[in-house]
């Protein structure tokens, strides 16, 4: 019984890695845009499928392609950013169906490239860390954790340390005074964009081993974070990160001891009744919410 | 003349907030604008520094036009504005508060002695160097917004109602406070709603009634002006 716990308890927070570098995604584009980006999910989906392109078909070395991937699903952030999202900037509604629209053209988009079927990515690793005969720990989750703690620290340094990190905390809690100090929105929110689809598409490409890609893996993702940024507290990233953590052990644990659609709805239960004891989540300010 | 309003208006939708308002701000001076509640002093000062767009006329900044441009450039050339309300940004901390005011600069060194002396004027500042700014007070906060304002080495000054909600010693150290900012060769655009503060420290005054303008000429005229004196100064 103890093992099994301590093993629930290595998978979720495997699943807690991922799902913090995706939520703090989303939070930091809605922190400085105003902008809930549906689209996340998909983006997530895009870093799986470009290891699919060239790791699985190409076979070129798995940290260049993981590179790659971050950068590239950074550049669709930023032309997402500049196509839709900068010329929306007054209308979130509008943002919000555009970016539903957008995961509709990248969805379309991979299936037509890729197909609709499952997509299978050979292991980059086979090795797996043997704790005992019942606790053991794939190196590709090994992986994945660490990066997230490695992502997470150099966002956190990026955000407290640097100019731009500041002028993007200074966007997200007061754009007009923002402005005033010589910030440019337009810089900001493309920076938010970068650094938030590119998390997204790391996620994607660390996890893509090691789950089923498809076209349509975006959905599950989304919903989850979103449980997550509201648990959190919308504004917070902090709080997106500790949810992440909550979030991801009760539905590990559930889906361990009873079941996957069990887990969905104590997901949603635990959303619910943070939200009825504290209206703003664990973390969020009124003024966010 | 530093800075040039002709004859600028702006709409909010079908809302006329300001008509047909010229002012001249020269170099070195304290211009104010006074006017009651809704009168488009906010506005006025929203256009200079581009966060609220002139439907018609013309603002020069230096001798270059700056109507068309957006609120960074016009910051880049040296304009800074104090908000009305204060809006430093409460979850970073009083010093990243002042870093961002300088956000638009390069010359390292210089921001360094520049924070200095804003935390060698404003002592609080600097015992609070690590607290959030939404936990200081309503005084400290307004500090705070002029302590940043002067971070990024202004060439003019806007102040929108720094006397908003503040007890008298306070707002008598704000007076001291922008007396020093014109004895540096700040030029200061002051608006208030408290006449009696705005002409005492001002050199020239305009009043703005309704969304034009009013009356103007110096201040020391406007104080004894029969008009001004009864309905702004209540005497
Ligand atoms: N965002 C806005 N949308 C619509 N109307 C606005 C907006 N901002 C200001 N106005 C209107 O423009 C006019 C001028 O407002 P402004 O804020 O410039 O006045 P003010 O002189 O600064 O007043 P106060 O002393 O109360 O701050 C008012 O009639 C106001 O209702
Ligand atoms: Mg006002």
């Amino acid at each position: 019984m103890a093992e099994l716990l301590v093993q629930t308890g290595l998978n979720a927070l495997y699943a807690a890695a991922y799902m913090s570098l995706i939520a703090v995604g989303l939070v930091l584009i809605f922190g400085v845009m105003g902008i809930i980006n549906f689209a996340h999910g998909e983006l997530f989906m895009l870093g799986a499928y470009v290891v699919v392109a060239l790791y699985a078909d190409f076979q070129v070395p798995y940290v260049l392609v993981a590179a790659l991937g971050l950068v590239f699903v950074g550049c669709v952030g930023v032309a997402m950013e500049w196509a839709m999202f900068r010329r929306l900037r007054d209308n979130p509604l509008g943002g919000l169906v555009a970016s539903i629209g957008f995961l509709m053209i990248l969805q379309a988009l991979v299936s037509m490239g890729f197909g609709v079927r499952m997509a299978h990515v050979p292991p980059v690793t086979q090795e797996v860390i043997i704790f005992s005969e019942r606790v053991r720990l794939p190196v590709q989750r090994l992986i994945v954790i660490l990066a997230a703690i490695g992502f997470l620290t150099a966002l956190w340094a990026f955000l407290t340390k640097t100019r731009f990190g500041w002028a993007l905390r200074a966007s997200a809690q007061d754009q007009e005074a923002a402005a005033l100090q010589g910030i440019s929105i337009n810089q900001t929110a493309g920076i938010a964009m970068f650094i938030g689809a590119s998390l997204a598409g790391i996620a994607g490409a660390l996890t893509a081993p090691l789950i089923s890609v498809n076209p349509h893996m975006g959905h599950s993702v989304i919903v989850a974070a979103f449980i997550v940024i509201i648990v959190g507290g919308v504004g917070s990233l902090e709080g997106a990160v500790l949810a992440a953590v909550i979030y991801a052990f009760v539905h590990t644990f559930v889906t361990t001891f009873a079941d996957g659609v069990i887990a969905d709805v104590v997901g949603l239960l635990l959303m619910l009744v943070v939200l009825i004891i504290k209206p703003t989540g664990l973390f969020g300010t009124a003024d966010r919410a | 003349m530093l800075l040039e309003m002709k004859r600028a208006s702006v709409n909010y939708g079908s809302v006329s907030a300001i008509r047909d308002i010229s002012l001249a701000v020269p170099e070195g001076g304290i211009v104010t604008i006074i006017g009651g509640n809704g009168a488009g002093k906010t506005t006025t000062l929203r256009a200079i520094s581009g966060l609220a767009r002139v439907g018609a006329g013309e603002i020069h900044f230096n001798g270059e036009r700056i109507d068309k441009l957006s609120v960074d450039k016009i910051v880049g050339r040296g304009i800074a504005h104090v908000p009305e309300g204060r809006r430093v940004f409460p979850d970073l901390t009083v010093e990243e508060n002042l870093r961002t005011g300088a956000f638009l600069r390069r010359d390292k060194p210089a921001v360094e002695a520049d924070l200095e002396s804003v935390y060698g004027r404003f002592s609080r500042l600097r015992e609070r160097r690590k607290q959030l700014a939404k936990t200081m007070s309503g005084g400290e906060q307004q500090m705070l917004a002029i302590g940043r304002a002067l971070m990024s080495k202004p060439k003019l000054l806007l102040l929108d109602e720094p006397s908003m909600g503040l007890a008298p010693v306070i707002v008598e150290d704000i007076a001291r406070i922008i007396e020093e900012i014109k004895g540096q060769g700040v030029p200061v655009v002051l608006v208030e709603q408290n006449a009696e503060l705005a002409l005492d420290l001002a050199d020239y005054a305009y009043v703005l009634e309704t969304g034009t303008l009013a009356l103007e000429g110096p201040a020391a005229e406007l104080h004894d002006n029969a008009h001004v004196r009864a309905a702004y100064l209540g005497v």
